[in-house]
């Protein structure tokens, strides 16, 4: 993944908030994963339309992190959806 | 409600390109295929029967295979079809069979062979009433959430029927694709016939534990069991499934879920109920 991608999210995944988690989830395969309040706005970001770096200024304005620590958190999660093929690169 | 209508005997003829999913059984035979027709879905079931459901679920048709019995398509219908049908007029129908108790419903889900029937009918044939032994249908009534009762019958394996059953209760005749029974409800097994406000959903571990045990799901683990355990005819129609998921996540903010394990041995049966039993009222906020 690279800081100017932009997210796709195919149809069938869907994102809805249920307790304190956010659940991601791919009807089609039953493919499933949660986030905390942190992933589920980056999640919501991404899902804009931002680019993956343009994710990362709206974190670190919103919370008290480092550059740095956004970045990695941001790269680290949207390789992990991709993986599992709830996210693909538009 | 939903229509029922039974046409005349036909062979299945190739269907073309429209299949849109299948059923395979973990041996590699086709159970069910999946087809979209111009006013709804085509649900083949092969050598068996071809059901066509309206795109509104409101309506059901049957074309059976010549010299498959009326008690197979009966069975077919009651439990493969019709909670597909309700899918698709909004009701969440879910695998899990349902029994009263106090004034309310209590769900136990879980995948085949986990032994949903065979407790559901262990508290029907010891007075509690069941609504369900599978295709548990639900809606919500001014915000609260309510069981509905479904076929009054209950199908068991046969060491179940010979743990549970009484010699002579009402069966309903043998149906040509599985060897369990069909026991109808009446004095030996007692049915709730009025919908009952949902208490508690109780998901079933693999039998692993030596003694019942209980332990509290968290909303997002909830959700994905309860999409997992869920009927849901089209899944490529995003609008519908967008309105599942909604009802799916509402449902599960609510704090009535648990896991459930206890050995799988009928002998143990009534404590298994009776530690239910405690915990539904230990966890019931209304009482």
């Amino acid at each position: 993944m690279n800081l100017s991608d932009k997210i796709k999210i195919p149809a069938q995944v869907m994102a809805r908030q249920v307790g304190a988690e956010t659940v991601i989830l791919d009807l089609a395969t039953g493919t499933y994963f949660g986030l905390d309040p942190v992933g589920a706005r980056i999640w919501q970001l991404m899902s804009e339309g931002k680019t993956l770096s343009e994710v990362c200024d709206a974190m670190q304005a919103e919370f008290e992190v480092s550059r740095e620590d956004i970045q990695r958190d941001v790269i680290e999660l949207t390789e992990k959806l991709k993986a599992q093929q709830l996210i693909s690169t538009a | 409600m939903t229509a029922y209508s039974l046409a005349e005997a036909r062979p299945q003829i190739p269907l073309g390109d429209a299949l849109f999913h299948q059923w395979i059984f973990p041996d590699g035979t086709t159970w069910t295929q999946f087809y979209r027709a111009a006013s709804g879905y085509l649900l083949r079931f092969p050598d068996l029967a071809d059901f066509l459901v309206t795109r509104d679920g409101r309506t059901v048709s049957c074309w059976p295979v010549p010299s498959v019995s009326d008690q197979s398509l009966q069975h077919l219908y009651l439990n493969q079809v019709l909670p597909l049908a309700l899918s698709r007029q909004g009701k969440l129908v879910f695998h899990a069979s349902a029994v009263e108790i106090g004034d309310a419903a209590v769900a136990f889900m879980g995948e085949s062979g986990r032994g949903k029937s065979t407790l559901v009918a262990s508290f029907a044939t010891t007075g509690s009433r069941f609504l369900t032994d599978d295709g548990l249908a639900v809606e919500t009534v001014a915000g609260d959430w309510r069981v509905l009762p479904s076929h009054p019958s209950i199908r068991l394996w046969e060491d179940s029927q010979d743990a549970l059953v009484r010699t002579g209760a009402r069966k309903a005749p043998p149906v040509s694709y599985t060897s369990k029974a069909r026991f109808l409800a009446g004095d030996d097994i007692v049915f709730c016939e009025e919908p009952r406000r949902l208490q508690g959903v109780y998901f079933l571990g693999a039998g692993t534990s030596p003694a019942p045990v209980f332990e509290r799901l968290q909303p997002s683990d909830a959700l994905i069991e309860l999409v997992k355990h869920s009927f849901l005819l089209d899944i490529e129609e995003r609008e519908l499934l967008a309105a599942h998921f909604d009802e799916l996540s509402r449902l599960a903010n609510r704090p009535i879920y648990f896991r459930l394990d206890y050995p799988r041995r009928f002998e143990d049966l009534a404590q298994v109920r009776r530690a239910i039993v405690d915990h539904v009222h230990a966890e019931d906020t209304t009482a």
